[in-house]
C-alpha cells in the first residue's frame, strides 16, 4: 500500500519543530531510553491500568518519532528501527495527536522528576501542543479560550465595563462593610506600590475573593491598585502551547505595570498564572527579571510576619490539608509558603501525602477544565487526588490555585468527599482581625464567608422577581428559600416547558436555569428562551452539577448566559452573583444609574 | 605464565580497537551536533533563592544515580534499582575485561578480579533476561519499545553471556580452555562499540547532560533538591 504524502499541515509542524528545538529539548528527546520508569508516576496510569498508552514516555514519543524522522541520523537512515516509521502524514493521525497530547496529559511534570535519565517529558507535551496549535489543531475549549485572550486580554472573555463594574461593585461593598471611605479597590493608581493582577474566574465567578483581597490590603496599610488592562494574571499559551500568546499575556502585564511605576507585582492565588507570569512569560516575551513578582500567598505572609496585619487562627477551627498547585510546586518551587501561612491562619492543619513536588496533579491542570470532551476521562484520572485527600480527613482543601479550585471541586462531588475547597485568600481574610483606623465609623465586623457585613438598608434581592428552574425538588426549596431569605420573590419551574411557560406569562427579572433536566433539558430551554420575543432579555444564570456542560451552552447560537455557576452552590456566592447580574442588566438598560 | 595471542586473537584485539576509535570519533560528532542547538536560557529571576539555586539543583540531579531515594520511582521498587546497578556495572566489567584483556592479561587472570567481573556479568545477564522478560510482557513496556530497544537488549544480554564464559574462560576454568572465547568476546564487543552511538544504548553520552541541564533549571525553580515531608 502507498504511504500517503505530508499534508501542508504536517510540513508546517516540521518546521515549527525546527524553531522550539534547543540543546535541552534536544536531550530530553534522544535521552529517554525507554525503560518505563515514568510508567507509575502518572496518574493517568494509575487510574487506567488496562491502556498502555498512558504512558508518560508514550506520549513524549509522538514528538520524539517526529524529531528522529527529520533530525536524527538512525531516524532518517532507518526510521523503522528506532520507530520514527510511525510518524503523522494526515490530519487523521493530527486528530489522534491531539487526543493524546491534550486529552491524556496535564503537563502536571510529575513524570519529569521521576525520570532517571533527566527527560522533561511535560516539556515534550506541551511542545506537541504547541505544533498542533500552530496548524489550527486543539480542543474547542481551547481555540475558544485562546482566542478570548488574544482579542480581549483575558481568557475568559470579560469585557472591560464588566470588569470595572466588578471592581467598583466590590469596592462598594468594601466600603459598606468597614464603613472606611478608604477602604475602596484603585483602579490605575500611578506610583503605587504593588499592581495586583487576578484570574479572570474572580471576575466572573468568584468576585468575593477580590474583596478578601482588598480587605487585606488595606488592613496591611498597603499602597496598592488595579491595573484596567494587563490584569489577567493567567495565560493560555502556556497550555497550548502558543509561545507568542504566552509572550502577549505577559507583556501585557508587564507595560501595565510599568506605565503606573509600581514597585512589583502581585498575582493572586493561580498556579498557572503565576507560573506564566512570574517564570515563563518573561522567557516567551525575551525580558529579563521585568519586576519582581510575587504570589499574593507570599505577600499576605510577609504583612502577619511584619506585624501589618493581625490574625486569629480560632476562626478557621475545622481540619483543612493543602493540595499543591504542579506549577506553584514543581515549576517554581513554590510550596512552603502557604503551609507557613496556613499554620498562621488556621488551628489544624493536616498534611496530604505525598506532597510538595510529589503531590498528584487535581487534574483539571493543562487547560483540562475547558476541554469538556475529555471530562469523563479526567474524572477517572481525579481518583487518585480523590483518595489522597480522603486520606486526611480534612474538611476544608486548600490551594492556592484556581484551576485545581474547580478540578477540586469537580472530583469532591464526582467522588461524594465530605470536603469543600477553599483558598487561602479566604482563610486569611476570615482569620483577619481589624485594626481601629480613624475614619469616624465604628469598628467594623470582619467580612468573611461566615459573616459578611452586609448593608442594613435594604435586602439585596429586594422587589426582584426571580425564576428557579430545577427538576430536584430539594435544589429548588434550597434556592428559593436563599433568595426569598435575600428579598426576592420565587417562581418555580421543573422542567424546560414549564420553564418557558412561567417565563413567558411572569417575565422574572431573572432565571436561574439547570441544565440537565428531564423532558425539555435547560440548554434547549435556555435557546427558546434567548430566541423568544418577551423573554429574550430576560438575564439567565446557569446553574449546574455538569461542568461539562458550560461548552455546550455557550456554544448555542444566542447570546450566553449572565452568569454562570457551579453546584454545590453557596448561599452567599449565589446571592452576590445574582445581585450583580441584576446590578449589571440595570446599568446597561439605564446606563446613568 | 603469557603465550603470545594467536593470530585470531591477534585480529580480534586490532579489530577491537579500531571499533573503539570509530566509536570515540562518531561519539565526538555526537556532542559537537547536540552542542550545535542553541542552548535554553532562563530569564526569570531564581525562585527559592533562599533554599536552592541552579549549582545545587544541578550536583543533586548528577547525584540522583546514587541517590535511590531521590525519586519516587526508584525508592518504591527498590528492586528495580538494585537490577539497575547491576546491569550498568556488568557494562563496566563487560568494558574492562575486553581492555585489560589486551592491556594488562595478568590481571583479568586472577582469581579475585577473575570473581569480581565474571559475578557482575553473571548478574547482569540476568537482569537482561528478566529486562527482556520485561519488555516483552508489559503492555506499556511493548507499546513504547522499537526494534533498536529490543536488538539493544538482546545484543548487551548476549555480550554479557559472552563475557561471563570468556572471563570464566580467562581464569582458567577447564571446560572453556582455548583463545575462541576471547576472540569471540572482542568481536562482539567491536561490533558493540560500532554500533552503540546509532543506538539508545548512547544514552550514557547524553546522561551527564541530559541530568545536568534538569538539574539546572530546577534548581533554578526551586524545586531541587527535592523536599520530602513524609507520613
Amino acid at each position: 500500500m502507498a504511504t500517503p504524502a505530508k499534508t501542508h499541515k504536517i510540513r508546517m509542524m516540521e518546521q515549527q519543530l525546527q524553531k522550539k528545538l534547543n540543546r535541552q529539548v534536544v536531550g530530553s528527546i534522544v535521552g529517554c531510553v525507554h525503560c518505563g520508569m515514568c510508567h507509575t508516576s502518572c496518574h493517568y496510569v494509575l487510574t487506567h491500568p488496562d491502556d498502555p498508552k498512558m504512558t508518560p514516555s508514550y506520549k513524549a514519543d509522538q514528538l520524539r518519532k517526529l524529531f528522529k524522522r527529520n533530525h536524527d541520523w538512525t531516524g532518517r537512515a532507518f526510521p523503522w528501527w528506532v520507530g520514527a516509521d510511525k510518524v503523522p502524514l494526515t490530519d487523521d493521525d493530527l486528530t489522534k495527536l491531539q487526543d493524546i497530547a491534550f486529552g491524556t496529559c496535564t503537563n502536571c511534570r510529575r513524570c519529569t522528576f521521576n525520570c532517571p535519565m533527566g527527560v522533561d517529558t511535560a516539556t515534550l507535551n506541551r511542545i506537541m501542543r504547541g505544533l498542533l496549535t500552530h496548524v489550527g489543531v486543539m480542543p474547542e475549549g481551547v481555540r475558544v479560550v485562546s482566542k478570548d485572550q488574544w482579542e480581549l486580554g483575558n481568557q475568559m472573555g470579560v469585557l472591560r465595563e464588566d470588569y470595572l463594574d466588578t471592581l467598583e461593585w466590590m469596592s462598594e461593598e468594601l466600603e459598606e462593610d468597614l464603613g472606611h471611605a478608604e477602604a475602596t479597590i484603585p483602579v490605575d493608581r500611578e506610583g503605587a506600590r504593588i499592581m495586583y493582577a487576578i484570574n479572570p474566574r474572580e471576575v466572573k465567578y468568584d468576585p468575593r475573593t477580590i474583596k478578601e483581597a482588598a480587605l487585606i490590603f488595606w488592613a496591611a496599610g498597603e499602597n496598592w491598585t488595579m491595573p484596567s488592562e494587563g490584569w489577567d494574571n493567567t495565560n493560555f499559551g502556556l497550555f497550548s502551547g502558543d509561545d507568542g500568546l504566552g509572550g502577549t499575556c505577559g507583556q501585557r502585564e508587564y507595560d501595565k505595570a510599568r506605565q503606573l511605576g509600581v514597585e512589583k507585582i502581585v498575582i493572586s492565588e493561580c498556579g498557572h498564572g503565576y507560573r506564566s507570569t512570574r517564570c515563563e512569560a518573561v522567557n516567551w516575551a525575551g525580558e529579563a527579571q521585568p519586576f519582581p513578582m510575587e504570589s499574593s500567598v507570599m505577600t499576605m505572609l510577609g504583612y502577619i510576619k511584619d506585624g501589618r496585619i493581625t490574625v486569629d487562627p480560632t476562626r478557621n477551627a475545622e481540619r483543612v490539608t493543602f493540595h499543591d498547585s504542579c506549577n506553584n510546586a514543581r515549576s517554581c518551587g513554590f510550596f512552603e509558603e502557604p503551609r507557613e501561612l496556613l499554620r498562621l491562619v488556621t488551628m489544624d492543619f493536616q498534611e496530604m501525602y505525598p506532597n510538595r513536588a510529589e503531590n498528584y496533579c487535581c487534574t483539571g491542570g493543562g487547560g483540562a477544565m475547558s476541554m469538556s470532551e475529555y471530562t469523563p476521562r479526567r474524572l477517572k484520572s481525579a481518583k487518585v487526588k480523590a483518595d489522597q485527600i480522603a486520606a486526611t480527613g480534612a474538611k476544608i482543601v486548600v490551594t492556592s490555585c484556581h484551576n485545581c479550585v474547580d478540578g477540586l471541586n469537580d472530583l469532591i462531588k464526582h467522588y461524594k468527599l465530605d470536603c469543600k475547597v477553599m483558598q487561602l485568600v479566604d482563610l486569611v481574610a476570615n482569620a483577619l482581625v481589624l485594626p481601629t483606623r480613624e475614619s469616624g465609623a465604628e469598628p467594623a465586623t470582619v467580612p468573611g464567608e461566615v459573616e459578611i457585613a452586609r448593608p442594613a438598608v435594604a435586602l439585596p434581592l429586594a422587589g426582584r422577581t426571580i425564576l428557579v428552574v430545577d427538576d430536584e425538588d430539594d435544589v429548588r426549596v434550597f434556592l428559593k428559600a436563599v433568595l426569598e431569605d435575600a428579598g426576592a420573590r420565587v417562581l418555580e419551574a421543573a422542567d424546560g416547558d414549564e420553564a418557558i411557560a412561567v417565563a413567558t406569562a411572569e417575565k422574572p427579572d431573572l432565571i436561574t436555569l439547570d441544565l440537565s433536566m428531564p423532558g425539555k433539558d435547560g440548554v434547549e430551554a435556555f435557546t427558546e428562551l434567548r430566541r423568544a420575543p418577551g423573554t429574550e432579555e430576560i438575564p439567565v444564570c446557569v446553574i449546574t452539577g455538569h461542568p461539562e456542560f458550560r461548552t455546550v451552552i455557550y456554544d448555542r447560537p444566542v447570546a450566553p448566559p449572565e452568569g454562570y455557576m457551579s453546584k454545590p452552590v453557596d448561599e452567599d456566592q449565589l446571592v452576590e452573583n445574582l445581585h450583580r447580574i441584576l446590578d449589571l442588566e440595570a446599568k446597561h438598560v439605564h446606563p446613568t444609574n | 605464565m603469557q603465550h603470545e595471542p594467536s593470530s585470531l586473537l591477534a585480529t580480534a584485539e586490532v579489530i577491537h580497537w579500531i571499533a573503539l576509535a570509530v566509536m570515540v570519533a562518531v561519539y565526538t560528532t555526537r556532542l559537537v551536533w547536540l552542542f550545535s542547538f542553541k542552548g535554553g536560557k532562563d530569564r526569570s529571576a531564581p525562585a527559592a533563592p533562599e533554599r536552592t539555586n541552579a549549582h545545587k539543583g544541578a550536583v543533586y540531579s548528577l547525584g540522583n544515580v546514587v541517590m535511590p531515594w531521590s525519586m519516587e520511582s526508584t525508592r518504591t521498587d527498590p528492586l528495580f534499582y538494585v537490577s539497575f546497578v547491576l546491569f550498568h556495572l556488568g557494562v563496566t566489567a563487560g568494558i574492562s575485561l575486553a581492555f585489560l584483556s589486551s592491556l594488562a592479561p595478568g590481571l583479568v587472570r586472577t582469581q579475585s578480579v577473575a570473581w569480581i567481573f565474571g559475578t557482575l556479568l553473571a548478574a547482569a545477564f540476568v537482569v537482561g533476561m528478566i529486562r527482556m522478560a520485561r519488555r516483552l510482557t508489559k503492555p506499556h513496556m511493548r507499546l513504547i519499545s522499537t526494534p533498536d530497544d529490543y536488538f539493544s537488549l538482546a545484543l548487551l544480554t548476549v555480550w554479557f553471556l559472552l563475557g561471563t564464559l570468556t572471563q570464566a574462560s580467562i581464569a582458567g576454568y577447564q571446560a572453556l580452555a582455548g583463545e575462541g572465547w576471547l576472540a569471540a568476546y572482542l568481536l562482539l564487543t567491536a561490533f558493540f562499540l560500532v554500533y552503540v552511538p546509532f543506538s539508545k544504548i548512547s544514552h550514557y553520552l547524553y546522561y551527564p547532560f541530559t541530568r545536568l541541564w534538569i538539574g539546572r533549571a530546577l534548581g533554578h525553580r526551586g524545586s531541587l533538591p527535592l523536599v520530602r515531608v513524609r507520613s
